[in-house]
């Protein structure tokens, strides 16, 4: 099947009882719209489908979603910042929490507000990023999007502190789904650094759904770091887009520890000449989750450049999925793309399909890409256990080792040392 | 007082007899070497002594210092005072050197029941004793052998070493891929560690180390056994006749053909 034909939760239902949010806004509703009538007619993707090949949403939709808050959620977000200094939204179970927010002081030419307060100006850039008939979750997304962050900067701004966004699923709500939308202009010649953290109770088991849609004016630089440390017994679908001008840079790291089903679609289109994507990667899986990346990155003008590392470590029964496109178009010459996929398999149960794809219609380009899969380096363990570490310790600091290097390009220090400890606190078998 | 004896040991390495019958004892303070040529089984004896995975003990026993050590895991007999110079030492990416370091001598000190240092003490202790190998502080910060030359991989085992004050120090082929100004800092490295507490047995195929680090006794291994010992003066009659002589000598007494 094409199509994923048994979905319990009726998410149309649910998008026209939210119809009333939209009804001012013209952009919006037609996009709305748009998206029921696309979700109606495709749904869900299948298996059948070559993005989803690997990873079935068949649970997904045998789950019975909730929309409604069944009691007010709370977050204690001391554990959750990854900085301190930091212009912060925080959403809990959909809603944004402004007690544990802080937009104040904002300086000239930066806008930051939730995307419920700022739908005119953002409705001018929805849905310029992704793409409804796409299989997956951009029509059910935009027909059910109510929250999310909006970040502008004006051209010339370099925005002195991090933006950092905090979305929780707080598990008062069992089932609870959350579909979200952030929205992130820069402007010319400006930079600016945005975190985002997806976290949850780890009762939570519903549902995040969330589409960030970036736009890149010439020269605009931002630096973007997405940690998902979701309960393992929760949903989490994200795409991430971009649109890339003119030397602009777009900076992704994407850490993925949490999460039943995690799925993540991460997109660069490098429109302007002299734009770069660094795509770097994480995913920490155990148990019984699943994992799956899927990015693309779409040289579409001479001189451009792409640096992708997506790097991984299963445990137990863990399945990791992925599959990097690189497109090169016509034209598109004097390309310089990079690409890795590595993978760490701590035991004999987990599963990784990784597919490493490389479209050229240049001819003048300098492109290259590799994936690995390994196990734990018997040398290596015995040299630390001769030196007096225990097993467990070992194989733990020789996991961290592994990953390190995704780490050690985070460029804030303070991020750094904090994304540090929140993996080390996940390594197999406890930290090192 | 008694620091290791091997009594009869006998190892398999994938169904094949390795070590057919080793007797040696080691007392506190003493330095042997145990020589012999290629295949003879000194590797094994390291790994074996050590505990790395793969063999299989058929006869005998090994005790250092009253306990049973083959029934030790690798990291207790760390712990309790066994170090390992590698032969072979292994690179680690990711892993700095200081950490290695740190978290080695912590989990000796922790067994010893003593806290773990704070990080000026450890850092004084570490540059002392970075000085008796002649290596700069750079190497810290560096991942654990990463792109260090043959030379560098064996000073920073020394390093490790004088760090962690081993009982009994187990050294492989130490010499091996060492140019003569490299040998010499090595060796005086370990010179500065003799003491009448401290045992070593060091393990080569060449007598050209035994000139820096003069053992007080010498043992020739051939076909998994010890065939000859004797003092220094052994060495340096292998150096002259090579080892050709030693598949000709009797079985030793005692031991079964």
């Amino acid at each position: 099947m094409k199509v994923l034909t048994d979905i319990h939760t009726d998410f149309a239902a649910v998008a026209n009882s939210r119809d009333v949010m939209v009804a001012d806004n013209a952009h919006w509703k037609t996009l709305r719209q748009q998206a029921k009538e696309q979700f109606e007619r495709n749904g869900l993707p299948g298996r059948k489908e070559e993005d989803w090949k690997y990873t079935s949403l068949w649970s997904l939709g045998q789950e019975q979603f909730v929309h409604q808050v069944s009691q007010p959620g709370y977050a204690d977000i001391h554990e959750l910042k990854l900085v301190e200094d930091a212009y912060r939204l925080v959403i809990v179970d959909g809603r944004v929490d402004l007690t544990a927010s802080y937009l104040d002081g904002l300086p000239e030419g930066l806008t930051v507000t939730p995307f419920s307060q700022s739908i005119d100006r953002a409705s001018e850039f929805l849905n310029q990023q992704v793409n409804l008939e796409k299989p997956g979750f951009n029509a059910m997304n935009t027909m059910l999007m109510n929250e999310g962050i909006f970040i502008e900067v004006a051209a010339n701004t370099k925005v002195d502190k991090p933006i950092e966004l905090i979305v929780v699923n707080s598990g008062h709500t069992a089932h609870y789904a959350m579909h979200l939308r952030n929205v992130i202009v820069l402007g010319k010649d400006s930079q600016a650094t945005f975190i985002e953290t997806y976290a949850g109770n780890n009762q939570a088991n519903g549902l995040t759904d969330v589409i960030t849609e970036i736009s890149l004016a010439d020269k605009a630089e931002l630096f973007h770091y997405k940690l998902q440390r979701e309960s393992l017994d929760h949903y989490h679908v994200a795409t991430m887009a971009a649109s890339q001008a003119a030397d602009s840079q777009w900076h992704n790291t994407n850490i993925s520890l949490g999460g039943k089903l995690a799925r993540n679609d991460v997109h660069s289109q490098l429109l302007g000449e002299q734009s770069h994507v660094t795509m770097n990667g994480l995913y920490l899986v155990t148990g019984e989750q699943h994992i799956d990346n899927h990015t693309r990155i779409d040289h579409a003008v001479p001189n451009t450049t792409s640096e992708e590392v997506y790097k991984g470590v299963l445990d137990e029964q863990s399945h990791a999925v992925f599959n990097g496109k690189v497109i090169v178009h016509k034209d598109a010459q004097k390309t310089d793309a990079n690409q890795s996929n590595r993978n760490l398999l701590l035991s004999r149960g987990c599963e990784i399909d990784t597919k490493p794809e490389m479209e050229i219609y240049a001819d003048d380009v300098k492109c290259g890409h590799g994936s690995a899969v390994g196990q734990i380096n018997e040398d290596q363990l015995f040299f630390l256990r001769a030196r007096g570490l225990d097993e467990v310790s070992a194989r733990s600091l020789l996991t961290f080792a592994f990953a390190v290097d995704v780490i050690e390009r985070i460029s804030n220090e303070e991020l750094k040392q904090s994304i540090t400890g929140v993996i080390e606190k996940r390594l197999p078998r406890g930290g090192a | 007082m008694k620091m290791l004896e091997i009594k009869n040991l006998h190892a398999k390495i994938e169904g094949k007899e390795i070590l057919r019958g080793i007797n040696l004892t080691v007392n506190e303070g003493e330095v042997h070497a145990i020589m012999g040529p290629n295949g003879a089984g000194k590797s094994t004896l390291s790994n074996v002594l050590t505990g790395r995975e793969g063999y299989e003990i058929t006869q005998g026993e090994v005790i250092y210092k009253g306990e049973n050590l083959l029934e030790l895991e690798p990291e207790e007999r760390a712990r309790r005072g066994v170090f390992l110079a590698f032969q072979y030492p292994v690179e680690i990416p990711g892993v700095s050197n200081i950490y290695l370091l740190k978290a080695a001598l912590n989990a000796v000190r922790k067994h010893q029941g003593l806290d773990e240092l704070d990080a000026i003490d450890f850092l004084t202790l570490v540059r002392s004793k970075m000085q008796l190998v002649k290596m700069d502080e750079q190497f810290l910060h560096r991942s654990v052998n990463e792109g260090f030359s043959g030379g560098e991989k064996k000073r920073n085992e020394i390093l490790q070493m004088a760090l962690l004050e081993p009982q009994l120090a187990i050294m492989d082929e130490t010499d091996s891929g060492l140019d003569i100004d490299a040998l010499k800092t090595v060796s005086e490295g370990v010179n500065a560690l003799r003491s009448p507490e401290r045992s070593f047995v060091m393990i080569t195929h060449y007598q050209r180390l035994l000139d820096y680090i003069v053992p007080d006794f010498v043992h020739v291994l051939s076909e998994g056994r010890i065939v000859k010992s004797g003092d220094k003066e052994l060495a340096k009659e292998l150096e002259k006749s090579g080892y050709s002589w030693v598949h000709d000598a009797p079985e030793p007494e005692g031991q079964p053909a």
